[in-house]
């Protein structure tokens, strides 16, 4: 790497501190506008509970404190990097965290590959068919996918894949009390991951492809190209080598500012899929209204996204090394 | 004989042995049964939640002092093996069973069983106070002798002793500073369980699955015939279904289906879908109203909205036929309370229609007499259809409704914190005994802000409150009877709530599955007696 690059990654990891921690203040707030607590949904799950009952549990979790209060309480604990405790289910927030963590990283760097490799390859064959009926289905399958509800699309493969053909296990991570480990372990979780990945995945295809295939006609219609073809190559080396490149700019912005909504897409493909991830637990903390632990994955998840797009940044230099990081 | 044919020998005799057992109930020893349910556990014992989830899985792990048979929840012998009560029914002695040991190997006694009740059960859980409020003194004479000293006498004391009410926890267990009330439910116990019961946790993969495997010193001799229990979570009413229908789990139980797919999963072949093993619970449905506002602080009114509301329509249509219209406070089945001579709701738009004239709300130049706001039970789509179906109705008899969304904790504000509601659909349990479930919706002592699933209408009533004050003391038994008689008849009159429908706990389960029904809360049970076929 070379040093102004260095610089520059160090610098925007300094700019994201202020930037996390504004995120975080918002969010606490935000949340806090929402009615009701953690101690009233636990009260509420138990079917009956004496207001003492209640009113102990809001003690326990300090939600009886000013609001001021709790607010800098948590922005202390946070500038220990201390996430607390899950007031829901009684363990750190960190562990809660850190167990699914993994799963939803694993979904969404699968969905993201295969939606960015399957969308450029059919975009680029979109354009250089121009007008021709592989055109035409390329089109409007992407927009077909592009306007179909993501968990209609996961159940509709679950009735296709595990139930008509019984080829691929409806749900879960692993198989349940199999105990394998190494390649066997791995390969298990592959099967499992393909439906998942997959229905997220699709929709974010049908965005590539169509971005794809614009891209690559906008740089058609560059001197270069031109100049390229005049040089006698073949089609395909000018769409791979000299057009694909300078046409990805803007699949890779867009795809880091994805990252994002894939997180918030993973809610649902885990929800319809009962894969552990941390949609999953964001979506139920939030119903529970389990503050430490919603407040904890959205920090955790805000880093996860800034990081993602420093690496966005770091890629266009990559692609095309006219752009300097300074 | 070499080892290799001792092993293929008794493998044939084995297989032999298999094919000329009786085959027709003989229990088999293995097997895992997984079932599934949304949301998945937050612990591991009902101290720390006695949400559904908890219950499920806790209380295959922690046993109460007594079991349970029948519908009825006639009690039979379980840690303790026998028991004996004062004539005057405030002195009860627990002989406790000799040789059961926690899953760590150290011997149950009398000190857990006091220092279950005393630390952990009474602060701790929901209901600990209302099981345990009257009892005076707890006295441990020996190991296997506990003897409860009660300050009055408590009718449904025997009913107390369910695992999910009073899971017997090992006083070992526990640190000293873990059993404050602001750290009990941080206590490293309710993640890594230590119970005396049928199953052990194996592995708790969050958000996946938790395996359970067989407690191999478990007291009862040979049991329990299951391996396994696996919990498996899937989060997707659609895809719980398909994993029952597929086989991949065995058992969906406590309406872990949407009523749709059980309609059509019952069709199958292979699959049971029974609303038997829940009559101890008693779920009941109603309309909650807040009698502090006009103009449903009328009772012609109130009696004009249950006129309007066709109850069967309601069970067929929106629930898909799973429950039955309600009668009263005290649900139908429940076999000593229920009032037998209570007389069906009725369904007439016209006699609702005069009633509201009566009353002087006279229909308006659009039609409309008044407008009130619904809010609904934020627990899924059938209580969206049945808030929608409602609004039409009470819109035929010039009632114009406006229906309001919120999410559980904004609901939950709402109705109990603010008190800022016109009427909604709430849901309840009688349970076992009616002092535990009914009592608490409708004495006046009751009204509380904040405090959940209490008095939220304000209903204030002193023969009421002096007919529950009876029959919290009262022994079981006629003159008992005859005041819960009274009672449900004065709230079916009054109407402080519009009740709606006893809903049934569905339980789907595959036909390979053998044993799960044994009692009137039959998946809150510890399933030592459930084998795989």
């Amino acid at each position: 790497m070379r040093k102004t690059t260095l610089a520059f990654v160090v610098r925007r990891l300094l700019h994201l501190v202020p930037v996390v921690f504004a995120i975080a203040a918002m969010n606490f707030l935000l949340i806090k506008l929402a009615p009701g607590d953690a101690a009233d949904i636990l009260a509420g799950q138990m079917g009956h509970a004496t207001l003492e009952f209640t009113e102990q549990l809001r003690r326990s979790f300090g939600l009886d404190l000013p609001l001021a209060e709790q607010f800098v309480v948590y922005i202390g604990r946070l500038l220990r990097l201390d996430l607390g405790m899950s007031f829901i289910q009684g363990v750190p927030v960190l562990d809660l965290i850190a167990d699914r963590l993994l799963a939803t990283v694993i979904l969404m760097v699968v969905a993201i590959v295969l939606a960015v490799g399957v969308g450029v390859v059919l975009g680029v064959v979109a354009a250089r068919r121009r007008g021709t009926w592989i055109d035409t289905v390329i089109s409007v399958s992407a927009l077909i996918v592009y306007a179909t509800p993501a968990f209609w699309l996961g159940l509709m493969l679950i009735v296709l894949f595990s139930i008509v053909f019984d080829l691929l296990p409806s749900g879960g991570m692993m198989k349940i009390g199999a105990d394998l480990s190494g390649f066997a372990y791995a390969l298990d979780v592959a099967r499992h991951l393909i439906l998942p990945a997959a229905t997220l995945g699709l929709f974010y295809v049908a965005i590539y492809t169509r971005l794809m295939r614009a891209a690559m006609l906008e740089v058609y219609s560059l001197d270069f190209i031109t100049m390229a073809r005049a040089k006698g190559l073949s089609e395909t080396t000018v769409a791979w080598t000299h057009a694909l490149r300078n046409a990805l700019l803007p699949v890779v912005t867009l795809a880091g500012v994805q990252i994002g909504h894939l997180l918030g897409g993973s809610i649902l493909v885990e929800t319809v899929f009962g894969w552990p991830g941390l949609g999953r637990l964001v979506f139920d903390a939030l119903l529970q209204r389990d503050l430490n632990l919603l407040l904890g994955i959205l920090f955790v998840s805000s880093i996860v996204v800034v990081i993602a797009n420093l690496i966005v940044d770091l890629l266009y230099g990559f692609l095309d090394p006219r752009i300097v990081h300074k | 004989m070499t080892p290799f044919r001792l092993i293929a020998l008794t493998t044939a005799a084995f297989a032999v042995g298999a094919l000329l057992a009786p085959s027709a109930e003989a229990q088999k020893r293995g097997g895992t049964l997984t079932y599934t349910y949304q949301p998945e556990a937050t612990a591991m014992s009902t101290i720390s939640t006695t949400a559904v989830p908890v219950a499920l899985i806790s209380t295959k792990i922690y046993e109460s002092l007594l079991e349970y048979e029948g519908a009825g929840m006639t009690p039979k012998p379980g840690l303790a093996e026998s028991w004996t009560v004062s004539s005057d029914r405030l002195v009860y002695t627990f002989k406790l069973r000799a040789g059961v040991k926690w899953h760590d190997g150290k011997p149950f006694t009398s000190e857990d069983v006091k220092f279950s009740i005393e630390k952990v059960v009474t602060p701790n859980h929901s209901r600990g106070r209302t099981y345990f409020g009257n009892v005076a003194t707890i006295e441990t004479p020996d190991t296997h002798t506990v003897v409860f000293k009660l300050k009055a006498p408590v009718p449904y004391f025997l009913r107390a002793f369910q695992p999910s009410e009073t899971p017997m926890m090992p006083k070992h267990g526990f640190a000293d500073e873990e059993l404050a009330a602001d750290k009990i439910r941080q206590a490293k116990i309710m993640q890594n369980p230590i119970g005396t019961g049928p199953f052990k946790l194996k592995e708790w993969k969050k958000g996946s699955h938790i395996i359970l495997e067989r407690n191999a010193d478990y007291w009862k001799a040979g049991r329990p015939y299951l391996d396994q229990v696996v919990m498996r979570v899937l989060p997707d009413g659609a895809a719980r279904a398909i994993a029952v229908e597929k086989g991949e789990v065995d058992l969906a139980p406590m309406n872990a289906l949407p009523p749709a797919e059980i309609q059509r999963l019952s069709k199958l072949p292979q699959l049971v879908a029974s609303q038997e093993g829940s009559e101890g619970l008693g779920p009941i449905m109603w309309l909650e109203v807040n009698l502090r506002e006009k103009p449903l602080s009328d009772v012609k009114v109130r009696q004009a909205i249950s006129l309007a509301i066709d109850r069967a329509k309601l069970v067929d249509v929106i629930w898909y036929g799973q429950g039955k219209p309600a009668r009263g406070p005290v649900v139908s089945g429940n076999p000593t309370h229920f009032d037998k001579t209570l007389k069906p709701f009725e369904y007439s738009p016209a006699k609702a229609n005069k009633l509201l004239d009566e009353a002087g709300y006279k229909r308006g130049a659009d039609g409309v007499r008044f407008k009130l706001t619904q809010n609904f039970l934020p627990y899924g789509e059938e209580w969206v259809r049945q808030a929608e179906y409602i609004k039409q109705e009470l819109g035929k008899v010039g009632i114009q409704v406006e229906t309001q969304s919120l999410d559980m904790g904004g609901w939950l504000k709402r109705v109990y914190t603010d008190w800022a509601y016109q009427f909604t659909s709430n849901f309840t349990h009688n349970y076992s005994d009616p002092t535990i479930g009914v009592q608490r919706a409708f004495i006046s002592t009751n009204i509380k802000q904040g405090a959940t699933f209490n008095n939220s209408m304000n209903y204030r009533n002193p023969r009421v409150d002096e007919l529950f004050g009876l029959t919290a003391r009262l022994e079981d038994g006629p003159e008992r009877n005859k005041a819960w008689a009274e009672v449900q008849q004065i709230i079916r009159d009054e109407l402080p709530v519009i009740f709606l429908m006893e809903i049934s706990f569905m339980n789907v389960w595959n036909k390979r599955v053998k044993g799960l029904i044994s009692n009137g809360i039959s998946m809150y049970t510890g399933w030592d007696q459930v084998w795989i076929e």
